[in-house]
């Protein structure tokens, strides 16, 4: 099987993922709004939480995947690694927007506001921004390999920064109290809500692995056309 | 390599980095030049019938420091790429990571001597009154510097070898910079309203961690981002 | 017979998905000049880093005996500095001691006039004397010399010559790239053709090498 065929049959998997998971998240939106009781306190709105939720989740997993992928890209110098790294990265900073898109609707009619510094909101911000210059800086390098070894540096200083992003953030609300807010997710959730969420969650991480799968395809077979013109020239 | 070695050639590296700058003052002047405009561009960018000076001085004089440094940072390496100088440096048995630590004491100093001069400035133009303070405004100052100089200087190792290096390093470097400078901010804040210390103590641990863990990752790193 | 001062075992390199060179092998005897020949884009600056050591092989392996000297296309110097402080940061780098060393080297060279002045205002030609001279600070065992002739005049070439006959008479090993064999043929004891991603020879080259060289490398370059 040559590179080529190996890369498309990776591009088909991760489209079938991809379909099976939209699927599914269709059903957990019919779940979610035709099954699942009005929350009593936030009315339809609380809705929003199932996607926000769980897009958030997988954005933070994305981005510690990317820097677990750089570590081991560092220590055996694998290509792959790095390709699965920056698919990581870009899925991450996609899923990183819907949660930042989804939280300001979430927070209107619940906290009067589009925007508030939430600590969460606001570590997610960061992070974002970080993983979007990560991005940035791939298109800055032209060797493969020197690009690999940036972006691994990068991908696990990010890693390290996270939690004192949180941490800075935490510090920053709790020294700062401000008027009692609503928190964007109760401590204690009523059985069927938190089945949805789980299942939505389940959902997300599942969409995110054909995601990543099929940049991960494409970046192999851009790094093939590029080789091949190589080649040729 | 014997540690009386090791120092003697971050010396040498520092020294020959310090002399460069001495000779050109380029970067040097360029910094300073920014820090004035900055420190009096943010005096005036409130209202000052509703601000009073002194509650955005903090911020101020972080965001001075912060993108005054950045003037230095993005020349540290650029200067080692210019003639192929780094080349001459991997070349000898030295250990990587003295070229990392001396270039990094070497922004050290350059970004020092920038808030050396900016501080009684701050002071005189924001009419801040320390009152014995001073030493702690000096701890933090240290403290912040020395997160954001490990930072950068790794990240300049890297960018200078980018296209459109100059743009690169802020972009990836200020997500790194809201540790430390929001806890340089919250600390010179309570600095100058006269706090007690323990007030002080979360962001100054958070201040340590972040100091500690960034410059071990950084000097682990920085082989990482040399050719080979 | 002693060790090799430099030996590479089928050594290849590549650049991203570019295959610059691939199996070449070479030593390096004390007292050997070996000159490097190829046409531009040949590797051959690629190699010269691949045996000092800046560059990882992609396959195969180099074993140096001795301290690198090595002379780029770039002076490895700062502008700011004078020539002397530049050689002075290199002795420092290296643990030697600078006093002597440095005004022989600048003497020998014909910079000690120039000792004192910022690089910055240096012709080419007097830096690529600086750059020679900061080579040698640490007299290294092996000397590297990627197009060490470029922008010197006649009598600054001499000059050069006779630094790298003398030092391959104290027993060093020299490579000198160069795509101009005639201007080395005096002091070069064998040859190496670099062309079309492999290495040919190195071989030992006797009186008329001149002749020789060019025709066998006019050969290669049409045959690849």
């Amino acid at each position: 099987m040559t590179r080529r065929e190996r890369a498309l049959g990776t591009a088909r998997t991760g489209q079938v993922v991809t379909a099976i998971s939209l699927l599914a998240l269709a059903g957990v939106f019919v779940r979610a709004l035709a099954f699942t009781p009005v929350d009593r306190l936030q009315g339809p709105a609380q809705k929003i939480l199932y996607i926000h939720a769980p897009v958030a989740f997988t954005s933070l997993m994305a981005f510690a995947v990317c820097g677990v992928l750089s570590l081991i890209y560092l220590a055996m110098r694998d290509r792959r690694l790095d390709r699965a790294a920056a698919a990581s990265a870009e899925v991450g900073v996609a899923f990183s927007v819907a949660m930042l898109i989804t939280g300001p609707i979430w927070g209107k009619p619940v906290w009067g506001t589009w925007w508030t510094w939430d600590a969460r909101l606001t570590s997610t911000l960061f992070i974002f921004l970080l993983f979007v210059g990560y991005l940035i800086m791939r298109d800055a390098v032209i060797d493969p390999d020197q690009r690999a070894r940036f972006s691994a540096v990068i991908g696990i200083m990010g890693l390290v920064l996270v939690p004192f992003i949180h941490l800075t953030v935490y510090l920053f609300r709790t020294l700062h109290p401000n008027p009692t807010l609503l928190k964007p997710s109760a401590p204690s959730m009523p059985g069927v809500m938190l089945v949805t969420l789980l299942s939505s969650i389940g959902v997300f991480l599942l969409l995110y692995a054909g995601f990543v799968t099929q940049r991960y395809a494409v970046a192999a077979l851009q790094e093939l056309r590029e080789e091949e013109m190589l080649r040729d020239s | 390599m014997p540690v009386a070695d090791y120092a003697r050639v971050v010396w040498a590296i520092i020294a020959k980095d310090a002399m460069v700058e001495w000779r050109t003052k380029t970067a040097f002047l360029s910094a300073m030049v920014f820090a004035i405009l900055v420190l009096s561009i943010l005096f005036f960018a409130r209202d000052p019938t509703a601000v009073s000076s002194l509650d955005v001085a903090p911020g101020a004089l972080w965001v001075t420091f912060t993108f005054a440094a950045m003037v230095g940072l993005n020349r540290a390496f650029l200067l080692e790429r210019e003639n192929g100088a780094m080349d001459g440096m991997l070349l000898t048995p030295i250990p990587r990571t003295a070229i990392f630590v001396g270039k990094m004491g070497g922004n050290l100093l350059f970004v020092a001597l920038v808030e050396a001069i900016s501080i009684p400035l701050f002071i005189l133009f924001y009419n801040v009154s320390l009152a014995g303070r001073l030493p702690q405004l000096i701890l933090v100052t240290a403290m912040a510097t020395v997160a954001f100089v490990a930072v950068g200087t790794l990240l300049s190792a890297m960018v200078v070898r980018t296209r459109f290096a100059e743009l690169m390093l802020p972009v990836l470097l200020l997500p790194f910079l809201i540790p430390p400078v929001v806890s340089a901010v919250q600390v010179t804040a309570r600095i100058l309203a006269g706090r007690p210390l323990s007030e002080m103590m979360p962001w100054l641990k958070l201040l340590a961690g972040f100091d500690i863990v960034f410059c071990v990752l950084t000097v682990l790193l920085f082989e990482a981002t040399l050719d080979e | 017979m002693n060790e090799p001062l430099l030996a590479a075992q089928d050594v290849s390199r590549r650049f991203g998905y570019r295959q610059i060179f691939s199996n070449v092998t070479l030593t390096l005897e004390p007292g050997e000049v070996l000159a490097l020949v190829g046409p531009n884009g040949a590797g051959k600056t690629t190699l010269l880093r691949v045996l000092a050591g800046l560059l990882k092989p992609t396959t195969g392996s180099v074993r140096r005996n001795g301290t690198i000297g090595l002379v780029a296309h770039h002076s490895m110097g700062y502008d700011a500095l004078t020539a002397r402080e530049n050689l002075a940061f290199a002795a420092r780098l290296w643990g030697v001691s600078e006093t002597g060393r440095i005004d022989l080297l600048l003497d020998r060279l014909g910079l000690s006039k120039w000792g004192e002045m910022r690089t910055a205002a240096f012709s080419r030609g007097m830096i690529q004397r600086l750059a020679i001279a900061r080579a040698l600070v640490h007299d290294p065992g092996i000397l590297l010399l990627d197009e060490p002739l470029n922008n010197l005049d006649e009598p600054g070439a001499e000059v050069v010559l006779q630094v790298i006959d003398e030092l391959a008479e104290r027993g060093r090993a020299i490579v000198v790239v160069t795509h101009q064999f005639e201007r080395i043929a005096a002091i070069a004891t064998s040859v190496g053709y670099l062309v079309g991603g492999s290495l040919e020879g190195p071989e030992p080259i006797d009186g008329r090498a001149a002749e020789v060289v060019s025709h066998k490398y006019r050969s290669l370059l049409a045959g690849g």
